[in-house]
């Protein structure tokens, strides 16, 4: 029964790691005051060309290398347009997403039958597999379910961290915020807007992109026809943003949360065997309803937040998020 | 000192105008052949095949145009109802989850009085429902974010998903209650509508062209004048142009909102009810991402009704041709359309630029 | 002459945005440790020329010289880098962030990780420079002049040496303008060149050691403060000698058309903007309203034509009680109102419309059918532009193509072709020449001698004197009291904005109140009531 658990429990970082970077990105694209709506592009990218050059190079590092760099080119595309040109962003987001998508489906069907497989290549599927935490590890129950896990989650929450300590307590995460809520006071202060937003959106873009390959790993690379690896999680990470109020800590929190509603779709019935009399009823409830309840559960907050707001200031949105900053406008 | 800085401008004249664009069409042809060419693809005659949407040697043209037209119906409807609310600033982006609550409320008709009254009856009761459901969630949006300021691009986003899986629940589950799916199959599959329920058109040869198509254009008719010429569309300008201004000259920002979003929305439903009466079932990929595509199309279109008709025909019979055309090319797939899609507003979205803004040297002198 | 005795020297400076000149090769220079004072009217291009100094705006072409050297600015990092800090009149800070930290975010020696001990550091500061903030305290939760000194520590800090004031004084008391003025003769001391921008003479006179005047993008000229007057200022600020001569024609007056009784209105934040104020115009008069900006003038406005949900009071308009309707009735009922905000677009016009889809924007849904009578417009607008002389190439051409003061007179056009019986107007030679300025005021004298009750909100004092034939004072939303025009002078009138004196209760009458009301005092008790059960259900 506790294996049930802890099987619960692990799966549940499994679903979560991959949102915990994408959120991480946007969060950092966001507060830059951009609203990138091709977290999902941005991620198929990245997955799929990190997933080749990683099994190209038989090594997980320069598969995440290269993930987070093609998936910064395209944070760089996002930002030319709608940074140097001026263009729409939520048009723009969108684009990169049609693009991204389509990108990824180009690649992988050109490949054809020469795609690689995940098992053939040794050393980056051994780098991937779990690393035991010293001691840790050992806890009962939470110890394999936390601590035993592959170098990517554990990064992940290394990054989540070291990003928020980067917003709150350094002067150059200071001053993105600062553009992000008044680019006109931030211009001001001599401040290079510019090179700012470029920089942190490529790198948030590019932390996405290791969410991607994360994902293409997890699904062991075999590539579909059909169906795209990142599976409308980009669009969760989006609503993740709301849901941890901008915060890449709650943001921690948060994946976990929606990762639990994931795992509850899959697990819901071993959950329900193991625990009839108490959690009988996971078996009736019907799997989409999990898969919806990250969209439900954001837009509630969205709402909710937004009526809070208006009485209070409440919500920690960037104030100027999604409107183009053109220093001569009157 | 070798910077730049950017000035906006607008005595951009309109062949000049035409010239970006062309520019950045022949531009994103040029790029699309390169990606053709790399996977040993000849361009020039993909690009004919893809434009003769498989016209050229078919025993069957008919059903060619048939198929394309079951694309840009959609398209076109969807685009226009989005344009509407764009023209607002409202960046609704919930084409997909009003489509399928449409269809789905469409379905709901067809099913359960399809059998028991006439034809057009059914078609139009299908068409109300759509119209009425899609609309009730424009009308939701549009309220929370007057009344809240709560960001529409993110509810009407979370919306989609939402349906998304609503009707893969009615798709994937087998129950007694679920008169959605066939009876006579273990494996859960939606039922064909009743005949009524099927959207009917006038031959023409051994083409049929659906009613859909007809109630399409004069759609579109009716959008140019709404937006130009009537009262409504006049306050969708104001508004869209300085809700100040609006609410200074005694428009009531609050009504025009909700009432433009909910036609806006209550439109796309009517796409979802006649994409799901011309194929006579509803399916979980029901939209063909044309809530997305839409948006692309609106803003390729810059939101001019004409423009949106061309535009959403050209897109129609690239992601058509790319159907049609990955039939005799195995290299390649439909998303080669998405793929052009998106490079086309790239390049439409550069062009503008070069149309709204001129790069000046930063401490250029005038010639003394 | 050692060109180092200048800190800044402009040559040949110009800025256009799209057709508009904003800036037309001016000269200008300013003195190591002087205060100048730079002159102008609004739309003079003041703000523009110094904008180009802090880097917000690039000019087009001309050169700018520091402490005798040629210098490109081009963003405002590189003015920061030459010691030029500018106060924005719109303040450039993060409402979310603590006064410490905006100002940590410019500092260029900042480290990269944030010190624990900025709050402290940060308050050194200011207290080197002689200033008290609260380095932790969040800028939303700031008073204006706090902000403002807030702002003026921010660019001490970065070592500025040359300070820009865009309009500080706007948004200040007559107590907080002579801190400031403390302030900036301290700096000046300190060794800091400031220069003010600002249209009251008053003030430059005061505080300034030199005047450059500006005038309609233009440079006009230098003079020592100590060597003219106000009069010479005027001139050299208007271009011809002024004599306010407006013509004040006596009109017949009739009785009262809108009376105003204890009225309460909240501004957006909700605090209350308008506080208890009664007051009411005749036809054929013009009621002039004098106040600081922002003491309660636009929530009036909003209030009287419906805009605004009066908070209690009544407004009769002959004899009717119009709280409570909305703002489609008000206007049928010959209430109209323009209302030009400081960008001078956005309230009133649609930019990207055209001048004929504007003039009907109040009355297009008069006409039966759904379609927009096209044609009815575009005469009405001809008629306008026709009898107005708006320049423009067509009735078609979207409004945002048009000038300024062709852009004010569509707005007033539209207003006054309605007919209105009560015409209420604010700011409306906001940013306009002198000449435009008069055809604005001839409109409005127009409509007075028509029978019509002008409501005016101003600025200038001296137009106010003369055009007028009542001004009633406002400060912080309440009525200071109700004067004859011809009776006043500017300096009681200035005396009444800052609250030194109230007129509103003299000899226990209190001021707005007509003798000859449309209402007897029973029938003010019965509209009371109506208010209230308005009050009740909203």
């Amino acid at each position: 029964m506790l294996d049930v658990i802890t099987l619960f429990l692990f799966n549940i970082v499994i679903y979560s790691i991959p949102l915990l970077y994408a959120t991480c990105g946007e969060i950092m694209v966001e507060k830059s005051g951009s609203l990138n709506l091709g977290v999902e592009g941005t991620m198929a990218i990245g997955a799929v060309f990190g997933f080749l050059a990683g099994c190209k190079a038989d090594s997980l590092l320069v598969g995440v290398l290269v993930s987070f760099v093609v998936s910064a080119v395209v944070g760089s595309i996002f930002s030319l347009f709608t940074i140097t040109l001026q263009a729409n962003q939520n048009v723009t987001g969108l684009t990169i997403t049609t693009i991204g998508v389509a990108v990824y489906f180009f690649v992988g069907n050109a490949l054809g039958a020469n795609w690689p497989y995940l098992r053939d290549c040794v050393r980056l599927n051994k780098s991937f597999s779990q690393i035991e935490l010293p001691g840790l590890s050992r806890i009962p129950v939470i110890g394999k379910a936390f601590f035993s896990h592959n170098i990517l989650v554990y990064a992940a929450v290394v990054i989540a961290i070291l990003i928020w300590v980067y917003f709150e307590k350094t002067s150059t995460g200071l001053k993105l915020r600062a553009i992000g809520e008044n680019p006109g006071a931030a211009d001001s202060l001599g401040i290079d807007i510019v090179r700012y937003k470029y920089l942190h959106i490529m790198f948030g873009s590019g932390i996405m992109g290791i969410g991607g390959l994360y994902m293409g790993l997890n699904m062991g690379g075999t590539f579909e026809g059909s169906n795209c690896w990142i599976n409308g999680y980009g669009w969760i990470a989006i609503a993740l943003v709301i849901f941890a109020n901008w915060s890449t800590t709650h943001a921690i929190i948060g994946t976990f949360v929606f990762g639990f509603f994931n795992t509850l779709r899959v697990y819901n019935m071993p959950l329900a065997t193991a625990f009839p009399n108490s959690l009988g009823w996971l078996s009736k409830i019907p799997a989409q309803f999990f898969s919806a309840l990250p969209f439900i559960v954001t837009l509630l907050v969205l709402i909710i937040s937004s009526i809070r707001s208006k009485k209070t200031g409440g919500s920690n949105s960037p104030t100027a998020i999604g409107v183009n900053y053109y220093r001569e406008d009157r | 000192m070798n910077r730049f800085h950017l000035i906006r401008r607008s005595d951009v004249s309109i062949w000049k105008k035409l010239l970006y664009y062309l520019i950045g069409i022949v531009f994103s042809l040029l790029l699309g052949g390169v990606f053709l060419k790399s996977l040993g693809i000849n361009p020039l005659r993909y690009y004919r095949d893809m434009a003769t949407i498989g016209l050229i040697g078919n025993y069957y043209p008919a059903k060619s145009v048939e198929g394309l037209l079951k694309l840009f119906v959609p398209l076109l409807i969807t685009s226009l109802a989005l344009s509407l609310s764009f023209k607002m600033r409202f960046w609704n982006i919930g084409g997909e989850g009003e489509f399928i609550t449409g269809a789905i409320f469409a379905a709901i008709v067809a099913f359960k009085l399809g059998d028991s009254l006439p034809g057009p009856v059914v078609i139009l009761l299908m068409c109300i429902a759509a119209f009425i459901s899609a609309g009730v969630i424009g009308f939701l949006t549009a309220h929370l974010r007057v009344r809240f300021n709560t960001n529409e691009t993110l509810v009407t986003l979370m919306i989609n998903y939402i349906m998304l899986y609503i009707i893969k629940y009615i798709g994937e589950t087998k129950a007694d209650w679920n008169f959605f799916l066939r009876t006579d199959s273990e494996r859960p599959m939606f039922a064909k509508f009743p005949d009524a329920a099927i959207m009917k058109g006038i031959k023409i040869g051994s083409f049929n062209l659906l009613y859909s198509v007809i109630i399409a254009l004069l759609i579109a008719v009716v959008v140019y004048i709404y937006l130009r010429s009537t009262k409504h569309g006049y306050e969708v300008a104001v508004v869209g142009d300085s809700v100040n201004t609006a609410k200074y000259s005694g428009i009531n920002v609050y009504f025009i909102t909700v009432r433009t979003v909910f036609l806006s929305a209550a439109m796309i439903g009517l796409a979802g009810a006649f994409t799901a009466a011309s194929s006579g079932t509803i399916s979980t990929d029901i939209t063909n991402n044309v809530g997305w595509t839409g948006v692309i199309v609106a803003w390729l279109s810059k939101l001019s009704t004409p423009v949106i008709c061309i535009v959403s025909l050209l897109i129609s019979v690239l992601q058509y041709g790319c159907q049609a055309a990955s039939a005799s090319y195995s290299q390649i797939d439909h998303n080669f359309a998405d793929l052009m899609q998106g490079i086309f507003l790239f390049a439409i979205l550069a062009a503008d630029f070069a149309v709204n803004f001129k790069v000046v040297r930063t401490g250029s002198k005038k010639d003394a | 002459m050692a060109e180092a005795d200048y800190a800044i020297e402009l040559r040949d400076i110009s800025k256009s945005f799209g057709s508009v000149a904003a800036n037309k090769n001016i000269n200008l220079n300013l003195k190591k440790g002087e205060i100048l004072a730079l002159l102008g009217e609004n739309g003079s291009g003041k703000t523009t020329l110094m904008n180009m100094l802090s880097g917000i705006y690039t000019p087009d072409s001309g050169s700018i010289f520091i402490d005798g050297e040629e210098v490109v600015i081009s963003s405002p990092d590189d003015a920061g880098k030459h010691g030029i800090g500018m106060v924005h009149q719109h303040f450039k800070l993060v409402e979310r962030f603590t006064a410490a930290d905006n100002i940590w975010i410019g500092k260029k020696d900042s480290g990269f990780f944030l010190k624990k001990n900025r709050y402290k550091e940060i308050e050194d500061i200011a207290s080197r420079f002689g200033f008290d903030i609260e380095p932790a305290k969040k800028v939303a939760n700031m008073s204006v002049s706090e902000k403002q000194t807030l702002e003026i520590v921010k660019v001490l800090c970065y070592g500025a040496k040359v300070i820009i004031l865009d309009e500080p004084t706007a948004v200040l008391t007559i107590q907080e303008t002579q801190k400031l003025f403390d302030v900036c003769r301290r700096m000046k001391e300190s060794g800091h060149s400031i220069i003010i921008i600002t249209h009251k003479l008053n003030e430059v006179m005061e505080i300034s050691d030199r005047v450059a005047v500006l005038r309609k993008g233009e440079y006009v000229g230098t003079v020592e403060t100590s060597a003219t007057n106000e009069m010479e200022l005027t001139e050299l600020m208007v271009g011809r000698k002024v004599d306010l001569k407006i013509n004040r024609s006596v009109m017949e007056k009739t009785k009262p058309l809108l009376e105003v009784r204890d009225l309460c209105v909240n501004s957006d934040e909700g605090s209350l903007a308008v506080d208890n104020m009664s007051f009411y115009i005749r036809g054929g008069e013009i009621l002039g309203v004098a106040g600081i900006a922002g003491s309660g003038q636009k929530e009036l406005c909003e209030a009287v034509v419906g805009l605004r949900k009066a908070k209690s009071g009544k407004i009769i308009h002959k004899g009717q009680n119009v709280i409570g309707k909305n703002p489609k009735e008000i206007s049928a009922l010959g209430i109209a109102m323009s209302f030009i905000p400081e960008d001078r677009l956005g309230m009133g016009l649609a930019p990207s419309l055209s001048v004929a889809d504007n003039i009907i924007l109040k009355d297009y849904s008069d006409t039966k059918g759904p379609l927009v009578d096209r044609k009815r417009a575009r005469k009405e607008a001809s008629d306008i532009v026709k009898m107005l002389d708006i320049v423009t190439p067509s009735v078609d051409t979207p409004v945002r193509r048009l000038s300024g003061g062709n852009v004010q007179k569509v707005l007033l056009g539209r207003e006054i072709k309605s007919d209105p019986n009560v015409l209420i107007t604010a700011y409306p030679v906001r940013g306009l020449d002198i000449n435009s300025s008069y055809m604005i005021y001839d409109i409005l004298n127009e409509q007075k001698q028509k029978g019509v009750g002008v409501l005016f909100i101003g600025e200038d004092l001296d137009v106010m004197i003369a055009l007028c034939d009542k001004i009633m004072v406002m400060c912080h939303g309440k009525l200071q009291g109700v004067v004859h025009a011809s009776k006043t002078s500017k300096e009681e009138l200035g005396l009444m904005m800052t609250g030194a004196i109230s007129l509103a209760d003299v000899g226990g009458k209190k001021a707005g109140i007509a003798k000859d009301s449309a209402f007897t005092e029973e029938e003010w008790e019965e509209a009371a009531d109506l208010g209230d059960i308005r009050e009740g259900d909203s």
